[in-house]
């Protein structure tokens, strides 16, 4: 189990287009990942849950891996943070 | 959960609990840290012992007479001595009585906010009581999907992809009501779990090959709950040859969800098989034996009594030697 905090960089934080970003790739990897906001705990793999996090600029999110390919899934998702999901 | 300033207490229920500020507004940053109420008259009096100074302090009238009925400079000083050796969050005072001036004049020196309340005390301390304990309550978010089945409150749950929104779907067409889809908060309440949709974002689902789709609108009004008490979890769970399946249901088998243990069922999930009518089963299910009928003990009595009844002719018959 890896686990990893990044922070919400992108001006309009996490809406529709980064939760499918995020959801569709960690769909391809068969670990589990799971993210965390405040006391919420929600399913990588589900773009309702990413959506509900309602996370803005400057959240701080922890993300947790857990499986056989959890270091490709981890190295994927938090470069999708780093690129900022291709937005501003 | 979130942390409980006096000043979020104070915007939140200044109507329903009929809340006016006596003391100056910099105090209101102070933090309610438990959900419990005290009332201080031993402690006004001296007794400090066991002085519960860390809740919120309630002042009905016993109160607020026995520090009027002090002379002022005993007054004064009692009241001082309190506040220096305790950090108190706040207090209220019911049935829009006026504290002492001493007190408010010795709170806005210490910070310590003092509100007035015009309602009778009991139901001041009742109506407290209850917003405390929801807001101090555990809770937490799990994955999964909540829907209302004839009236009992089905979480669903089981891994990503098994086809959870989709049954709830299924059930919704058919008349029951979505909760929450995916992600449920979920809260303790005295010994009860309440699964909340979120308020904000309304009753939307994700169903793989078409994406979100809005329930309320498109199904309508009674399509949707607010929030639920949980009952009965169903874990859908991939079909597998040999695997054991319960098979005749005498024994329960229990999941612990915050401290309360929830009555789970594992259900093996195939194509072509209508999981929605399954679930409006087992809701059924739960009801008859909330009421006291459980099937899978009806049937085994029906089966014992019948061996019995059988015996009996049995031994009978054999005993016959005519």
């Amino acid at each position: 189990m890896i686990k990893k905090v990044v922070t919400l960089t992108n001006k309009l934080g996490i809406h529709v287009r980064p939760a499918s970003l995020i959801s569709k790739t960690a769909s391809k990897y068969r670990s589990s990942f799971i993210i965390r906001k405040d006391d919420m705990e929600i399913n990588g793999k589900s773009v309702m849950g990413i959506m509900m996090l309602g996370a803005g600029q400057g959240t701080e999110l922890e993300l947790v891996f857990d499986g056989v390919d959890e270091d490709e899934l981890m190295e994927e998702i938090v470069e999708l943070f780093k690129d900022k999901f291709g937005e501003e | 959960m979130q942390s409980l300033t006096v000043k979020k207490l104070f915007e939140l229920k200044q109507k329903d609990f009929t809340l006016t500020l006596l003391t100056k507004k910099k105090g209101l940053s102070k933090e309610i840290p438990t959900p419990e109420l005290s009332r201080p008259g031993l402690a006004f009096a001296g007794f400090t012992d066991t002085y519960a100074y860390d809740r919120v302090q309630i002042l009905g009238e016993t109160e607020v007479k026995y520090l009027n009925s002090l002379e002022p400079s005993k007054r004064y000083d009692q009241i001082k001595g309190l506040f220096s050796q305790f950090d108190i969050p706040c207090f209220i005072v019911a049935k829009g009585l006026m504290p002492t001036k001493e007190l408010v004049f010795l709170a806005d020196e210490h910070d310590i906010p003092v509100l007035q309340s015009r309602m009778q005390t009991v139901d001041l301390m009742h109506g407290l009581t209850v917003f405390l304990q929801d807001w101090f309550a555990p809770s937490k978010s799990i994955h999964g999907t909540l829907v209302d089945v004839f009236g009992v409150g089905i979480l669903i749950t089981g891994s990503s992809g098994i086809g959870k929104s989709e049954c709830a779907l299924e059930l919704i067409s058919r008349g029951h009501r979505l909760i929450s889809d995916d992600v449920v908060h979920i809260k303790k309440r005295m010994d009860v779990i309440i699964g909340e949709a979120n308020k904000q974002l309304g009753h939307f689902m994700e169903i793989r090959g078409i994406g979100l789709i809005d329930v309320e609108t498109m199904f309508g009004i009674r399509s949707i709950r607010m929030q639920k008490r949980i009952e009965t979890q169903v874990e859908l769970i991939p079909w597998r040859h040999n695997m054991d399946y319960e098979r005749i249901g005498l024994k329960e088998r229990f999941n612990r969800i915050i401290d309360i243990e929830i009555p789970i069922i594992y259900l093996p999930v195939s194509p072509g098989k209508s999981i929605a009518v399954i679930v409006e089963v087992i809701a059924m299910n739960h009801m008859l034996k909330v009421y006291g009928h459980n099937a899978a003990e009806v049937f085994n009595e029906r089966v014992q009594k019948e061996i019995e009844r059988k015996n009996r002719i049995r031994t009978y018959l054999e005993s016959d030697k005519e």
